[in-house]
């Protein structure tokens, strides 16, 4: 008690140099600060634990730690016998002490649009860069998250504002709440981003892709900015980015494609980025560990779903039902697997869940040594501040906690948390241990007293005779006790005592159930008998059995990926799109990954035989127009050259399944059509469980998106005020793009023009990702496909690419085509359509299903394309319509799926048609392939078998039979009192072009 | 290519149109077609079948060999040819419906909750584009059905051709559509770019609101005495089987609430319209015996879960399970014109042809409570036929020849073709 008193005293005036510029309320109260702890289990860090040894702590500091020091006089001694003491946790991503982020609400595209900045004064020209944002200067001591916080084991945080793609500083503060002045220990210890823009209510960036294209732009800004002396205008922004670049960069990514994403930003401005996790990097464990960051791991595992009733609990998806159980082995994988890792409260509903969370995981075989360095150690390595905090070696900062036991034991108590030198207490630290067996007297009765359960939370248990007990109720203080219970069951009064205790037991007085006072005594007499094996068999847990990983981590992923196979497709049909035709009762060899052979009787040694009679084999089915497997797919600039699709390829798409199914093999995923100038494509083969940069295909050319008409004119928004918003206006965005792009590249020709001597010291012009996209398509590096319908504007792109110089790839849509069919063939542009779409709004009044036909005939590359998840996984079918609209042949047909969108993608010298020395990725049909009637039984691409028929129908069953298990799991972890959520059905969002922020708007507007 | 000569022959004959084709005038004789594989719509199928019809009306549905008389007829020899009943196209929004996203052009949503008196008949537009469209490929049957609110209006089945809507009113008024409430609500999350379901906290209320509309409809019914309320009127065919309640309902437990609910209200006839969920209550549905129209098979899975080709193999599940089944178009409007290929896809997953063939003829025609008229040929019944080079289920072998509403004989080119010629002309691929 005296302690406790002396400890608040202490938290009410301790003395720091700091605080000698304040003015004095009261007289000079001038205190040394010296602390002895002793007889205590000193966890210096991780590998150094000190038995029966010594602390000393002066001014806030320690003084000294050791097991064989004396203690100075003048210090206040604590006796620890028995007790810990361990460096206090560091936590590098917080929001503690600042301000809550005020977003803007919604999303879609339907107001008017922010082009500018609204950021008052000389800061960056987009709002989402707050570079020049200091969490130091709004910081200030929050006590309710500090206790909190304390309570969890945490001593100082590494706090930030979560605002922006760049968003400026974190403070590094204490947790104590003597000042602010006091806790902050440095006020720039890193710098932070995101891919979250945050308050910012500019348009630009509105996807995740977008996010990215900004912050690789701003790094260049930044680098051409800081080569001017003096600047060319003030930024503040970037003057601000130029001095964080010297500080740890520390990136929150929140899942395991994020953080492949950012490290990849990174890799390009070499920057190394610390990165938040989302605690899911055991889905990808290789490719996490292959980015060579130090991740900042969160522990927030779900909770169980509420999954009683069956057909509520088909909300719940497999995947959802595999993190619950798999997301407490995140650590031990990162452990195993070498990632260098500390841990973060952040994301936690409830801080309190922190320790109990980190013991979950210890279970799943995360060591002890290593979740201490890593809440320890490794977080003050990272901020360059290891010389002062995360480890109890002399002279460091005095932040330590002092518990009963090894800190993540279940049953350890931390008591206390000492800050700089400070004491807050969480438990007392002079809980008495009162347990054992006590002779209860109470007036003329004895009876015996059970007291149990450890020190701080005692039971008591009265027997009133040999076969009778009853509950008592109690409470123990370290002078005092209150006990009451009945003496007899059946009674309704009791016997209610007060008391103080003595050497061996307890004396007082008390008042019987008729209110006759009394005098009472307990006396010890020995040990409550344990009655199970208790912490004993700790050790002995095993780690608890879960299931398997599989790949992508979503319903219909597989364990494994498959493999490249030899094998020979016997006796089928095959469509070759050569010259050859169609062959009947022919057999096709695929090896390492291409077509080897064609012919008949084949024979490998070692290859399997796959039974190709009365089925179809033909190239696989290539998608030129397509919206899966992105993360985002519109951004909102009018100009969006500078955004690439390839930066947020989504591995884990259940759509990329689906079209596998429908034979397809691979798919341009292009931006959307929210502006004249979209973003960059990814040309990506559908290798279903890869990572998403295997899903790439090496050395393709690079696309860009364009679109014309009512989409760019944002048509359906009336409140649109963005340029242009006439076809007039969207011919002068790309005069402008196309004629700046030259004058940019006279500037950057002058330069690199220059002699040597003076280019050494002239300023480089500035790189403008957009400009230089403009100028790769004049250079005919980087290829248009253009969303198009009407034929005024067909015609009209077609014009400009040709005062330039150069020739537009392919027209998308192009539901008018046919009537400038002759300009598009004397052009050379390629046409990829829909089949049979139209009149869902204006432009598209006068489509008509013959639109293939026509083109193809007036000899336009044509092609059929989706637009769309649903009609992309079946596009077979919508090739078979060009036949019985305008009676295109039946090969002719298959090549507007195939070889036509392979050429238009300039990938016809590897794929498209079946043969010899191209990749095999082939489809093995049921049936004749432009039937309504045919399935695919196999998809094969690069000789790997990604998608089977047979393998889908086990895996089927292997899924129910995993979800029944998880299900049963749910529910007794739902009766063994877990808490529990209810299943939100969380289902992925399908992309068309119209769709801003994946908001889609009205039905299939394309 | 057959199509291409037929319709350059019809320009040949100076057939050109800048507008809808133009309706044809009635059966002047009677009309009988020979020789052709006969799919009756019922599940039989008659080879070289004679199906003959005289004032609209279907005379002789026979195999050749049992010699009917054909006296009086012109007979059109089709042999190696396919006859079908009429496709029918439920709960569309044909003619009310034409440039999706023009407001000018939309009159298939009234406002407010409870709209059981609009009548989709009368904004019924017969000169819509999408018509000729539909028609090419067998759909000679729609349902023009008011859409939105809790109850939508009343819809009625119309021919795919005539002056106007008198003129093309096969049914008039068949039924109520009901949106029931939903259970949950869909939420778009931003942080994790996917729809997440909420409660809907509405839904009791929901719920109690319609019941207190049915119970106060019911009950007006019974008054002898009253003002004249124009949406109980309309309620009142519900209550004596003059009307079908169309239930649209989403979830499995929904569909029971609401089956359930109509039941309890004492509605006559009852058919749902839903998606794949369905699937999960079909011994419901069956012991109810409630007629399912659902979502088309070309739509995507609901749920990422759920198998891929559930969308493809639910009208098999349902049949299988004893359940009378039939689809819809849940896509854009201009998709009705698909209709064959979506029961073709059944077929490719488990589906029997014939049985397939009736998810777009006599099940929907029951389903619509029409099936007296059409839906199957069978002698008295409407001659609204077609007949195709071959299978119309499958897009290599839809390709009408000839067709008939009512033994009307219809021109099957619209404008869409009309621009193919245009252009093809231009181009000199006409030859």
């Amino acid at each position: 008690m005296k302690r406790l008193l002396l400890v608040l005293l202490l938290a009410l005036a301790m003395p720091l140099a700091a605080q000698e510029t304040f003015p004095r309320n009261d007289v000079k109260d001038p205190r040394a600060g010296l602390f002895a702890f002793t007889n205590a289990t000193v966890v210096v860090d991780a590998q150094t634990t000190l038995n029966n040894a010594t602390l000393l702590v002066r001014d806030g500091k320690i003084e000294q730690v050791g097991t064989n020091i004396s203690v100075p006089r003048g210090y206040a001694v604590y006796d620890l016998k028995g007790k810990y003491i361990y460096p206090a946790f560091i936590d590098l991503s917080s929001y503690y002490g600042l301000p809550e982020v005020q977003r803007p609400r919604g999303g879609g595209f339907s107001g008017v649009e922010q082009i500018q900045s609204n950021t008052k004064g000389a800061y960056n020209a987009n709002q989402a860069i707050r570079s020049h944002y200091n969490a130091a200067d709004e910081f200030t001591i929050n006590n309710k998250s500090a206790d909190e916080l304390r309570k969890a084991g945490f001593g100082a945080v590494l706090s930030h504002k979560p605002d922006g793609i760049a968003r400026g500083t974190g403070a590094f503060v204490t947790l104590g709440e003597t000042s602010d002045n006091q806790v902050m220990l440095r006020q720039k210890a890193a710098a932070l981003y995101s891919f979250d823009k945050g308050s910012s209510t500019q348009n630009y960036p509105s996807s995740l892709m977008g996010c990215i294209a900004l912050l690789r732009q701003t790094y260049l800004d930044a680098e051409w900015f800081g080569s001017h002396n003096p600047r060319p205008f003030a930024d503040n922004s970037l003057e601000a980015w130029i001095q964080n670049q010297k500080l740890p960069q520390i990136f929150e990514a929140n899942s395991w494609m994020n953080i492949l994403r950012a490290d990849k930003v990174g890799d390009e401005f070499g920057v190394q980025y610390i990165i938040k996790g989302g605690g899911d990097e055991y889905k990808r464990i290789n490719e996490i560990k292959s980015t060579r960051a130090t991740l900042i791991v969160p522990v927030n595992f779900p909770d169980a779903y509420d999954v009683e009733d069956p057909l509520d609990a088909a909300r719940v998806s497999l995947a959802e039902m595999k993190h619950w159980e798999l997301a407490p082995t995140n650590l031990a994988a990162l452990e195993k697997a070498g990632i260098p890792f500390v841990i973060t409260a952040n994301g936690l509903r409830r801080v309190a869940d922190f320790i109990p969370n980190i013991r979950k995981a210890m279970e799943y075989g995360l060591s002890e040594g290593a979740a201490l360095k890593a809440l320890t150690a490794t977080p003050a390595q990272l901020i360059g501040m290891d010389n002062q905090i995360g480890s109890l070696k002399k002279g460091m900062i005095a932040n330590f906690l002092i518990t009963s036991g090894k800190i993540f034991d279940e049953k350890t108590i931390i008591y206390e948390n000492w800050i700089q030198g400070k004491p807050y207490s969480i438990k007392p630290l002079d809980t008495k241990d009162f347990s054992g067996n006590y002779q209860l007297s109470v007036g003329e009765t004895n009876y015996v007293l059970e007291v149990s359960g450890e020190a701080g939370a005692h039971k008591a248990k009265v027997k009133l005779n040999d076969t009778t007990s009853v509950d008592a109720t109690a409470t123990f203080k370290e002078n005092l006790i209150t006990l009451s219970f009945k003496p007899s069951p059946k009674e309704s009064g009791t016997i209610r005592l007060s008391g103080w205790t003595e050497n061996n037991g307890w004396k007082g007085k008390g008042q019987l159930v008729n209110g006759q006072w009394v005098n009472w005594s307990a006396t010890r007499t020995g040990d409550v008998k344990s009655n199970t094996a208790g912490r004993a068999g700790a050790q002995d847990k095993k780690t608890p059995e879960v299931g398997k990983v599989i790949y992508p981590f979503i319903a219909h992923g597989y364990p494994s990926l498959p493999v490249a196979e030899t094998m020979i497709i016997r006796n089928a049909t095959v469509w070759t799109n050569e010259a050859e035709g169609i062959l009947q009762n022919t057999d096709v060899l695929i090896k390492d990954g291409k077509i080897a052979r064609i012919g008949k009787n084949l024979s490998e040694p070692g290859a399997k035989i796959i039974d190709g009679t009365g089925k179809h084999l033909t190239p696989g089915i290539i998608d030129e127009h397509s919206h899966i497997a992105t993360a985002s797919v519109n951004d909102v600039a009018t100009n969006s050259g500078m955004v690439r699709i390839g930066d947020n390829i989504d591995a884990e798409n259940i759509n990329v399944y689906r079209a596998l199914a429908g034979g397809v093999v691979a798919v341009q995923i292009l931006h959307g059509s929210a502006n004249p100038i979209g973003g960059q494509s990814a040309l990506v083969k559908l290798r279903w469980g890869e990572a998403p940069e295997n899903y790439k295909i090496q050395g393709a050319d690079r696309f860009i998106k364009f679109a014309l008409g009512e989409n760019v004119k944002r048509t359906a928004n009336a409140n649109s005020i963005r340029y242009p918003q006439t076809r007039m206006g969207v011919e002068q965005v790309y005069m402008d793009a196309f004629t700046s792009a030259l004058e940019y590249k006279k500037k950057w020709d002058a330069y690199n023009s220059l002699p040597a001597k003076e280019k050494a010291t002239a300023i480089k012009p500035r790189r403008d990702l957009a400009e230089e996209a403009m100028l790769d398509i004049i250079n005919k590096k980087l290829f248009i496909t253009c969303h198009s319908y009407v034929q005024s504007e067909i015609n009209m792109l077609m014009k400009v690419a040709e005062k330039f110089n150069f020739r537009v790839n392919t027209f998308t849509h192009i539901l008018e085509g046919y009537k400038v069919a002759d300009k598009m063939a004397q052009h050379g542009v390629a046409a990829s359509s829909f089949a049979d779409w139209w009149n869902y709004k204006w432009e598209v009044r006068y489509a008509i299903p013959y639109n293939a036909a026509i083109l193809t005939r007036a000899g336009v590359l044509t092609a059929i394309n989706s637009d769309d998840a649903e009609m992309g996984r079946r596009l077979n079918q919508e090739a078979a319509k060009t036949v019985k609209y305008g009676g295109l042949s039946e090969e002719e047909a298959l090549k507007t799926v195939t070889l036509n969108p392979a050429k238009m993608l300039h990938l016809d010298n590897q794929m498209g048609s079946i043969k010899v020395g191209k990749s095999a990725d082939v489809v093995l049909w049921t049936d004749h392939p432009l039937s309504v009637y045919a399935k695919a039984e196999k998809t094969i691409i690069d000789g790997k078998v990604y998608f089977d028929i047979e393998k889908d129908a086990q895996n089927r069953k292997e899924q129910e039979a995993e979800r029944a298990r998880l299900i049963q799991k749910m529910k007794d972890a739902k009766r063994a009192g877990a808490p529990t959520q209810r299943g939100e059905g969380r289902s992925q969002v399908m992309f068309h072009c119209e769709d801003v922020l994946g908001v889609e708007f009205d039905d299939h507007d394309h | 290519m057959k199509t291409f000569v037929y319709i350059t022959l019809l320009f040949l004959l100076g057939v050109a149109y800048a507008q809808t084709p133009v309706p044809a005038p009635p059966q002047s004789k009677p009309i009988a077609l020979t020789g052709a594989t006969a799919h009756l719509g019922n599940g039989q199928v008659i080879n070289n079948a004679v199906v003959a019809f005289d004032k609209g009306k279907l005379t002789i549905v026979a195999p050749a060999s049992s010699n009917p008389n054909l006296s009086g007829y012109e007979v059109i020899n089709v042999s190696g040819k396919h006859i079908y009943p009429g496709f029918i196209l439920p709960n569309s929004q044909v003619g009310l419906q034409e440039v999706t996203s023009i407001r000018a052009m939309n009159d298939f949503q009234e406002r407010g909750e409870m709209n059981p008196n609009v009548r989709a008949l009368i904004a019924y537009n017969t000169d819509s584009e999408f018509i000729p469209t539909f028609r090419f490929n067998g759909v000679l049957l729609a349902e023009a059905t008011p859409t939105g609110g809790t109850i939508s209006g009343t819809s009625s089945v119309m021919e795919m051709e005539g002056w106007n809507w008198e003129d093309a009113a096969h049914s008039i008024d068949i039924g109520i559509h009901m949106n029931w409430p939903s259970m949950m609500r869909r939420q778009f999350d931003f942080n994790t770019f996917t729809f997440s379901e909420q409660a809907n906290n509405e839904y009791d209320k929901q719920v109690t609101e319609l019941h207190q509309f049915f119970t106060e409809a019911k009950a007006y019914g019974q008054q002898a005495a009253r003002e004249t309320n124009l949406k109980f009127e309309a309620m009142q065919g519900l209550f004596d089987g003059r009307k079908i309640l169309f239930i649209h309902a989403g979830s499995p437990k929904e569909i029971v609430e609401s089956v359930r609910f109509a039941q309890r209200q004492g509605v006559q006839k009852i058919t749902l319209i839903t998606g794949t969920s369905a699937v999960w209550v079909a011994d419901f549905l069956k012991e109810n015996n409630i007629p399912v129209i659902i979502q088309d098979t070309h739509n995507l899975p609901d749920r990422i879960d759920d198998d891929i080709d559930l969308p493809f193999r639910a009208p098999y599940l349902l049949h299988q399970a004893g359940v009378q089944v039939s689809l819809f178009c849940a896509g854009a409007l201009h998709n009705g014109r698909n209709l064959p290929f979506f029961a073709g896809t059944a077929v490719a997953y488990g589906m029997d042809k014939e049985e397939a063939l009736k998810t777009i003829t006599l099940n929907t025609a029951k389903a619509l409570g029409i099936d007296k008229r059409v839906g199957s040929l069978e002698v008295g019944k409407d001659a609204t036929l077609f007949v195709s080079e071959g299978d119309a289920l499958d897009y290599r072998t839809n390709n009408l020849l000839m067709a008939f509403i009512s033994g009307k004989r219809i021109t099957l080119s619209g404008n869409q073709q009309e621009l193919y010629e245009r252009y093809s002309r231009k181009y000199g691929q006409m030859k």
